[in-house]
């Protein structure tokens, strides 16, 4: 197991509007810790042996830290922007490598498969050619111009349009997609994933949106998200081995992979590899 | 049984519990595989993992003479390799992207899968009716103490006393399971059928308690 990497990173460690002062009991890389509020109603999160550990409220997550954060949290500039919806989806509790997670949400070509008639349909299989790159001033994994024919791609769309999508990868467990937004062509609609890592086969994901909905219940973006995620996790809990191989020789890539090529090279580069596997076994 | 199944042939599955165009999961001694039959009745056993990105295959679906990942729809031919990517449907799948698959046949109403080159075929049950495969929380040897009885080298076993009318065909799952095929001889009416069936079930209570007990490791 190597942590030293990943240890002075930000993971998410619950919803903001859920805590209370009995705190509740999770965990952070294989770490008992307990998230609760004080009288004043700020965060607050401490170890299984009672060490304080740092703590920020962003993006409706209580974010923390094992080790010592020497960065600020990534920046998401629609999150202050007027207008939007903030739609805390809770959290999915997924048997598998945080890695598998970030690297699931990546991925376009599953949606005809995974998430059918909702993401994708048959006979519309095909991902064109998108770009990737690792930005090297901000050090994220982007890939852009990603273009996709969705059945129904948001609660706010009727019918089949072809979407198009932006990632992001500025933290080793945390991704943020930018899609097509139908009642706004101008503008995206940001749907987050921030992975809490567990163990290195065991992850709570927590995806989180800012949207412009004005028309969607909160229930319905919430349930529209979690329909997403639970059959993400039916492919998630079933991939073997559960950790993400690094070894370029143990899973075969292909064009529409590209993105996840650029994650797993980054992953490796900076030696992010809790949930991974080095070595083919 | 032997210890050495490199050729020798394992029972995985009753003929009856797959039909055509479905996919189950099933277990040879070198692991997990995906079980097939092709719309046009032809069984297969792939290995389970998906070269892509390590999808279990017994998850996946068949369409045509074809198995394909529910990952990615990528689809697998009979011999194991790759067909179609549907994500560059242009492309021609490279050679190099393959699942390993494993000698299949079928006597008696039971599918068996060889690793490696088979130097005979499997027997032939002759007699025997294949009736329904159950999994038991005990090791070949409890269900043997169980039965009165040795597993023969395929792994059958036919009980000493009151249960004449049944065989096992024993095959070894993970965690200490196993999985008995239930094989019934002579008259095979509704009520022979129904007898036997507990009868093999009551074996393998019988050897779940012998297990517990630590009688037979």
């Amino acid at each position: 197991m190597t942590m030293q990497a990943m240890i002075d990173e930000w993971y998410p460690v619950g919803l903001f509007s859920q805590l209370d002062q009995a705190g509740r009991t999770t965990t952070l890389m294989e770490e008992p810790i307990i998230v609760a509020c004080d009288a004043d109603g700020h965060a607050k999160v401490t170890s299984g042996n009672g060490r304080t550990l740092p703590v920020l409220v962003r993006y409706g997550h209580v974010w923390s830290s094992l080790g010592e954060p020497r960065k600020e949290l990534f920046p998401i500039p629609e999150a202050d922007q007027p207008g939007r919806r903030f739609v805390d989806v809770g959290c999915v509790r997924v048997r598998c490598s945080p890695l598998r997670a970030v690297e699931n949400f990546l991925d376009i070509a599953h949606f005809p498969f995974v998430h059918t008639d909702i993401l994708g349909a048959e006979p519309h299989t095909e991902v064109q050619n998108y770009k990737v790159e690792i930005r090297e001033d901000v050090d994220e994994v982007w890939a852009t111009q990603v273009k996709f024919y969705q059945p129904l791609a948001a609660k706010s769309a009727s019918g089949g349009i072809t979407t198009e999508y932006m990632y992001r990868v500025p933290a080793p467990t945390c991704s943020v997609l930018y899609k097509t937004c139908p009642p706004r062509p101008s503008e995206w609609d940001v749907i987050t994933l921030f992975v809490q890592p567990l163990a290195e086969d065991l992850c709570d994901v927590w995806p989180w949106m800012a949207l412009f909905d004005d028309v969607t219940s909160m229930t319905d973006l919430i349930h529209f998200q979690q329909t997403i995620f639970l059959q993400d996790r039916s492919i998630l809990e079933n991939q073997i081995p559960r950790l993400l191989p690094l070894d370029p020789g143990m899973e075969i890539p292909t064009r529409a992979d590209l993105t996840s090529v650029a994650y797993r090279r980054w992953l490796k580069r900076h030696n992010y590899t809790y949930g991974a596997q080095l070595v083919a076994q | 049984m032997r210890s050495d199944t490199t050729g020798s042939w394992t029972p995985v599955a009753l003929s009856r519990d797959l039909p055509a165009g479905t996919v189950i999961p099933a277990r040879i001694p070198a692991g997990p595989i995906a079980l097939w039959r092709s719309e046009s009745g032809c069984p297969t056993a792939s290995a389970n993992r998906c070269p892509h990105r390590g999808m279990s295959l017994s998850h996946g679906f068949v369409r045509g003479e074809a198995l394909s990942c529910v990952y990615h729809g990528w689809s697998y031919a009979k011999a194991g390799n790759c067909l179609r990517i549907p994500a560059h449907p242009g492309l021609t799948p490279p050679e190099a992207i393959r699942v390993k698959t494993y000698a299949v046949e079928e006597t008696g109403g039971v599918i068996w899968v060889a690793m490696g080159e088979p130097s005979s075929s499997p027997m032939k049950l002759e007699g025997l009716l294949a009736l329904r495969s159950l999994t038991a929380h005990a090791g070949i040897a409890a269900i043997e103490a169980a039965a009165g009885a040795k597993a023969g080298p395929e792994g059958l076993v036919e009980p000493a006393e009151g249960t004449e009318a049944i065989c096992l065909l024993l095959s070894a799952q993970e965690n200490g399971e196993t999985l008995i095929h239930v094989l019934l001889r002579g008259e095979a009416g509704p009520a022979a059928r129904i007898a036997a069936s507990r009868a093999a079930e009551s074996l393998r209570r019988k050897a779940e308690d012998l297990q517990k007990k630590g009688i037979a490791q």
